[in-house]
């Protein structure tokens, strides 16, 4: 029951951006494009409430569309990591 | 002069030192208690032995041969009689002796799982970089449990430790001391691979040599002896304390050689542990501390290294430095807003070196025959050979002079035109140092112009600052491209002048603009000249009958630029209720309104001076400054400005009136009083009868206060000195007028009157429950009268709490400035915009979010559109382009930008009437700008946020408690909030909710009230009126139907609630009671436990809201609370989930992820420093909410967030917590990589930040 509440419930909270997972390829291009590692990245942890709906497991790469006072909106990419 | 190799630090590695290399670096063995023989010689085997080093600068090093200057310095050990624990272990020891088994010293964990551990750490997958290093706390919690050794099968003693050094194990025989060398022999049966799993480095840090079997002596140099004027010798605390060690090992030895009784061997082996313990640490709890022969505690390693003034904060982060000065400063309008005034002896002490050269030969030739005492003189000649030759002692200067050459260098004096670093403490920001230009002046303080004291915030009353010279070429030129004053004028905390006209040069700019201001021609001259104005005067504007005279307002533009175009409403026509946008500059002449504070004043942003200073540049600003500045200052001297005793004098009536006023407000105050004893007084919701009482009382008084202040204030023509400081923004306010002439008003502590002091009165002088509003701190004189004795003793109570409240709010904001410091300080803008830490995490993927650098943008906006289209569109002629073009164009353009300012472009040039070409020009200038006001790589970005947050810190209040909205909740504002927020508290001290509604359930008042009722936690003992019980088997509760209906409750849910309960009682309700029977009889309690369990079971609600209010925002209802359960709360019906809000930032990230407590962290933060009037750009909240939420979960601002989690052990050791932090180091074989700020800091090297980034080549052409 607990589950199934937060799958609906939490993505779509005012103060929650939009989180999606992003493919193998995009997340390697994205390293690239910041010439970094994974455990440079910023992190979330694999069972953040935000994700948890998503099928997400550790070393999957997070997209947040974030909305943004400065630039309207913006992305920021976190690293999903074992708690 | 030799080439010297400039060697750098790659990295330190910390490691514990065994006994081996103990003896191995050791160069003599220390067996002497003795320092010094008879003859003052240092004794062979002593503590003071030549070996170790030499003190006295003629002496030759025992083991190196150098003399005092050259010799390092060398260790020496003492064998031990017995080993003893290293105190900086003593934890680990405990730890390993839990978790290790006593037989075979394998971790008590079976062995597959450890292959397990051994698995995951070796996988090294990057996703587990959190979860690797909770292992060593997995295991040691799993492994202390274990009764039997799964390796050996043997069964395991439960361990006692007695706080320091004392471990007991309890076995069937009875209770068995642990001692060191027992310890010793099992840790060294240890595995490598245990080890390793606990996070130990075994190559580094084997647990046997956490016990010490020698300890090593460190060289003289770092014990130095004194010789006091006396001619005693005065041995260092460290060794005294190495003395103690070697009389009791000594002792110890013999005692063991002749047999003595174990009981007295083993009280001297305590005694050797307990010198060993205290020379390393001092201040370890459970032991008394060593003193010295004065009485005083002995200063020992620990203590050294330790604390602000210990070795890393006082010796290695901060340093004491030459070509500093420090005196007391005093004001000079006459400088410009960039010089510092440098007396005369200061400018003679300190000095900047000079290559002589043949363009500068002569003048150096002069000063070098000038000398020391005669400014401007030299004090030093360095030949190319490196001798220096101090001019003291010169005899014949002018022989010197002349043998100087090309090539020597000359210590010359400070002169004019130098550049220097001019400080005050505490430095909170950057412009707290800044660059001045030296003028030499008599006198013997620093001078400066006013009108920079704000950056500083400094004043007169006593204020000293500090001078630094700068001495290599590149520190001058950081200096003048970075430093300056007028490079600070804009604070990067919100994008606008920090720096402005103030006080008097306000009120002057007031009279000189005002309407009827006329000058005479000579007068308009001699000030336009003094200002520095070249050029041609315009024509008189006023006709008058001597002849045409100037206005003022004519004598004010001719400083403004040509084409400067701007409107504006000044204060003085906001405080007169004059007209709005009353200032006009057209073509840069100033149509209309007056200058004042609006428009040049200080932290002012969107003033004229600000609009100058982003139009035209620093440079100009500065220019401009300077020549208004003396201007006004000039002409306010010759038009005159005072202000004293006969300015306040009000007219008796008016006095009567106040009085008068008072007495009404005081007879409302009495009625209330009378209505609240009928209990007719009507209460506001949420307030008891008291409290409501009270805010009608307070309510009133403040209203009689501002009458009084008001008609006061009134009763003052506009020519009132007074009047026109208020009005125009130079000082003060009509609060403080109506202060000086009305009434002061009520005195308060802690936000409340002065309610208590003795029984049922503030003081005795009054009869006790007094009525009179005078007897709880009402002052109802004014200061130009006096106060009468009562008043004025009132009236210190409210100032002590002010002067208190100053003391603790400073030390409070200077902690959370240092720590946040500490958190931010390595962050740095890369060259792909990120901001990362040194090690390459990434904090923000663009600089706050749009890579706008906030000091050089226009208030926090890249450029402001709407100014480059107005001043675009006064020369633009051609017709309008069509919305087809302008789209087109704007498309062209705004690539680079980010959505929000493309979208504002786009829409501000659609509203425009600007030609095709006008847009082009617009957009060009709009790209142009946008350009400059990015962010520099290598920009300290986190030094600049961590200031930004932190400085505004010290301007706010300290008062805890507010009420939010309508008086009915609590909670925490001002310094403490913002403290709670970057502490990322686990919960605020007022959690609260603001719950908002579903569609169906917002616009009606009452269906609020039912969901409110849902959400309130409503326990039984809130409905009962009264409990009865036989103190036996019988509990009865005595229900309340009033608090019933309140709560919305029926007895069935009681009883409902108790049922589910699970107790064993058996339940009958009957009317409004509930009887319930407990099954056996039990004493009496048992029965009060078990009545208070029952009382506080939850009837209905949410656990943790403890009150609820419903508000109107708008159309619509929203239940605010106090208490935050947001988990809870989303099962309720009625509410709108997506929309609900909690103070808690923790809760959230626990509920609705990072991403979301990194947001509502944002608002919170913002809205706390909004709330206080204090203005900080939303980049530098966003910094810091990133960086606490960039590793998956929240992070304090603190030495258990950010500032413990850095890689770098110097960085961590200089924060807090020193000695133990490099003993964990050095167990787990840390290096220290150098590549944050602190340690290079500390280790002397360059800082990898800001122009330390970069290295300047030169391409040298070969000769020929």
């Amino acid at each position: 029951m607990i589950s199934k509440k937060e799958k609906i419930l939490i993505p779509d909270h005012i103060y929650v951006p939009k989180h999606e997972i992003i493919n193998k390829d995009e997340a390697v291009k994205v390293l690239e494009k910041y010439h970094t590692k994974p455990t440079e990245m910023p992190l979330i942890y694999v069972s953040d409430p935000a994700i948890r709906g998503l099928g997400v497991k550790p070393g999957d790469m997070i997209k947040i569309t974030r909305k943004s006072p400065t630039a309207g909106e913006s992305l920021y990419y976190r690293y999903v990591v074992e708690e | 002069m030799a080439l010297e190799t400039i060697k750098v630090i790659d990295g330190i590695k910390f490691s514990v030192w065994s006994p081996t290399e103990i003896r191995k670096y050791s160069v003599a063995e220390i067996t002497a208690p003795e320092t010094y023989d008879e003859d003052g010689m240092s004794v062979q085997g002593g503590l003071m032995d030549g070996r170790l080093g030499t003190l006295e600068p003629g002496q030759k090093c025992l083991t190196c041969g150098n003399t005092a200057a050259r010799c390092p310095g060398h260790f020496g050990h003492i064998e031990l009689a017995e080993p003893v624990l290293h105190i900086a272990f003593i934890d680990n020891i405990y730890k390993l002796l839990l978790t290790t088994c006593r037989s075979c010293a394998r971790l008590k964990i079976p062995q597959e799982e450890l292959e397990e551990y051994h698995q995951i750490m070796k996988k090294e997958a990057a996703y587990t970089v959190i979860s690797i290093k909770h292992i060593p706390t997995e295991i040691i919690e799993r492994a202390k449990k274990e009764k039997t050794c799964p390796h050996c099968g043997k069964s395991q003693y439960e361990l006692i430790f007695t706080k320091p050094t004392i471990f007991i194990e309890r076995t069937e025989l009875g209770e068995n001391r642990l001692l060191p060398i027992t310890i010793r022999e099992r840790f060294s049966h240890m595995i490598d691979e245990d080890l390793k799993l606990l996070g130990y480095d075994p190559t580094t840090a084997r647990p046997e040599w956490f016990i010490l079997q020698v300890l090593p002596v460190p060289p003289v140099t770092v014990r130095p002896s004194i010789i006091l004027e006396t001619g005693i010798r005065s041995e260092d605390d460290l060794t005294h304390k190495l003395v103690d060690i070697i009389r009791v090992n000594q002792r110890l030895k013999e005692s063991k050689e002749a047999g003595t009784p174990p009981l007295i061997v083993q009280d001297l082996v305590d005694l050797l542990q307990y010198h060993v313990t205290t020379y390393f640490d001092n201040e370890v709890s459970g032991i008394p501390q060593a003193h010295h022969r004065s009485g005083r505690p002995l200063k020992t390693l620990t203590q050294r290294l330790k604390g602000k003034e210990g070795r890393f904060r006082g010796s290695l982060s901060g340093k004491r430095v030459d070509f500093s000065s420090r005196t007391v400063i005093s004001p000079d309008p006459n400088l410009q807003i960039s010089e510092v005034g440098v007396p005369e002896a200061v400018a003679t002490k300190l000095t900047i070196p000079e290559v002589v050269t043949e363009w500068n030969i002569e003048r150096l030739k002069k000063l070098v025959i000038n000398g020391p005492s005669k400014f401007p003189g030299a004090n030093y000649i360095v030949r190319p050979d490196g001798v220096k030759i101090r001019l003291d002692f010169v005899e014949d200067r002018e022989t010197i002079a002349n043998n100087i050459e090309i090539g020597y260098l000359v210590e010359r004096h400070l002169s004019d035109g130098d550049i220097v670093m001019f400080n005050r403490q505490p430095s909170l920001h950057q412009m707290s140092i800044m660059g001045h230009y030296v003028r030499v002046l008599p006198g013997k303080t620093f001078r400066l112009h006013p009108s920079v004291c704000p950056p500083y915030n400094a004043d007169f009353d006593g204020d000293e600052m500090n001078l630094h010279v700068p001495q290599s070429e590149e520190a001058r030129a950081e200096a003048i491209l970075l430093m300056r004053v007028q490079d600070q004028l804009i604070s990067p905390r919100y994008g606008g002048p920090i720096i402005g006209a103030l006080r008097d040069f306000i009120t002057g700019a007031y009279l000189l603009t005002k309407d009827d201001t006329t000058l005479t021609p000579q007068e308009f001259a001699n000030l336009a000249m003094l200002a520095g104005f070249s050029g041609t005067f315009p024509e008189p504007a006023v006709k008058a009958k001597g002849g045409s005279l100037y206005s003022g307002k004519q004598l004010f533009s001719l400083f403004l630029p040509k084409d400067f175009n701007y409107v504006i409403t000044s204060k003085w026509s906001k405080g007169t209720k004059g007209p709005v946008k009353d200032v006009v500059i057209k073509n840069g002449q100033l149509v209309s309104g007056v200058i004042d504070k609006a428009s040049i004043g200080a932290e002012e942003p969107d003033s004229v001076l600000h609009r100058i200073t982003k139009d035209y540049g620093y440079e100009e600003a500065k220019n401009f400054l300077n020549s208004i500045l003396i201007m006004l200052k000039q002409f306010i001297t010759g038009y005159g400005f005072s202000y004293g005793y006969a300015d306040l004098e009000l007219a008796t009536k008016t006095k009567d009136g106040i009085l008068e006023n008072i007495q009404e407000s005081y007879d409302r105050v009495y009625d209330f009083i009378a209505q609240a004893k009928k209990g007719t007084l009507q209460l506001s919701r949420g307030l008891s009868a008291e409290e409501a009482l009270e805010a009608y009382i307070v309510n009133e008084l403040s209203k009689a206060r501002d009458k009084a202040g008001n008609s006061a204030d009134k009763s003052f023509d506009e020519t009132n000195a007074g009047r026109i400081m208020a009005t125009t923004g130079a000082r003060g306010s009509s609060l403080n007028i109506g202060q000086m002439a009305g009434a002061l008003g009520q005195q308060s502590i802690r936000g409340r009157r002065i309610l208590k002091g003795y029984s049922n009165r503030a003081l005795p002088h009054f009869k006790e429950n007094d009525a009179n509003p005078d007897g709880k701190g009402f002052v109802k004189s004014n200061y130009r009268e006096g106060l009468s004795t009562l008043e004025f003793f009132f009236h210190a109570m409210g100032g002590r709490e002010g002067l208190v409240d100053t003391a603790v709010r400073t030390q409070q904001s200077g902690y959370m400035q240092r720590r946040l410091i500490n958190a931010l300080e390595h962050l740095k803008l890369e060259y792909d915009g990120t901001v990362r830490d040194p090690h390459g995490h990434i904090i923000q993927f663009l600089y706050g979010e749009d890579g706008i650098d906030v000091a050089k943008s226009d208030h926090g906006e890249a450029f402001r559109i709407a100014r480059l289209i107005e001043s675009e569109s006064i020369i633009d002629s051609g017709k309008k382009a069509t919305k087809e073009e302008i789209t087109d164009l704007v498309k062209k353009y705004v690539k680079t930008f980010n959505p929000r300012l493309s979208k504002t472009v786009l829409e501000a040039l659609l509203e425009s009437k600007l030609s095709k070409e006008g847009v082009d020009k617009v957009c060009k200038k709009a790209l142009e700008l946008y350009d400059n006001a990015k962010v520099e790589p290598g920009q300290a970005v986190g030094v600049v946020t961590a200031q930004s947050i932190g400085e505004p810190g010290t301007q706010m209040t300290l008062r805890t408690f507010h009420f939010a909205g309508i008086r009915e909740r609590n909670v925490t504002l001002g310094l403490p909030r913002l403290i709670e927020l970057v502490d990322a508290r686990k919960k605020p001290v007022t959690p609260t909710m603001d719950i908002y509604l579903e569609e169906n359930h917002k616009k009606s008042k009452e269906k609020a009230i039912k969901v409110a009722r849902e959400i309130l936690h409503t326990k039984i003992s809130a409905l009962i009126s009264s409990t009865e019980t036989d103190y036996s088997t019988k509990i009865k509760l005595n229900l309340n139907q009033d608090k019933l209906r309140e709560r919305a409750c029926t007895i069935e849910d009681v009883v409902d609630a108790l049922q589910s309960s699970k107790k064993k009682f058996e339940i009958e309700p009957s009317g409004n009671s509930i009887t319930l029977t407990l099954p056996e009889e039990s004493d009496t309690q048992t029965v009060l436990a078990m009545r208070n369990k029952v009382l506080s079971t939850t009837v209905k609600g949410v656990t943790d809201v403890e009150r609820v209010t419903i508000v109107q925002q708008g159309e619509e209802w929203v239940i605010q609370t106090s208490g935050s359960n947001i988990a809870k709360v989303w099962e309720i019906d009625g509410i709108d989930k997506k929309n609900i809000r909690t103070n808690n930032i923790f809760e959230i990230a626990g509920t609705l992820g990072i991403e979301a407590a990194r947001n509502s962290l944002i608002n919170e933060l913002s809205s706390t420093l909004e709330d206080q009037g204090l203005e900080v750009d939303v980049r530098y909240i966003m910094l810091v909410s990133d960086l606490m939420c960039s590793r998956g979960y929240l992070q304090q601002i603190g030495r258990h967030g950010i500032a413990g989690t850095k890689t770098s052990v110097l960085a961590r050791a200089a924060f807090e917590i020193t000695v133990p932090t490099i003993a964990e180091a050095a167990l787990a074989g840390e290096v220290e990589e150098l590549k944050g700020v602190t340690e290079n800091v500390i280790v002397g090297a360059n800082i990898p930040i800001g122009t330390g980034t970069v290295d300047l080549y030169m391409r040298v052409v070969q000769d020929g």
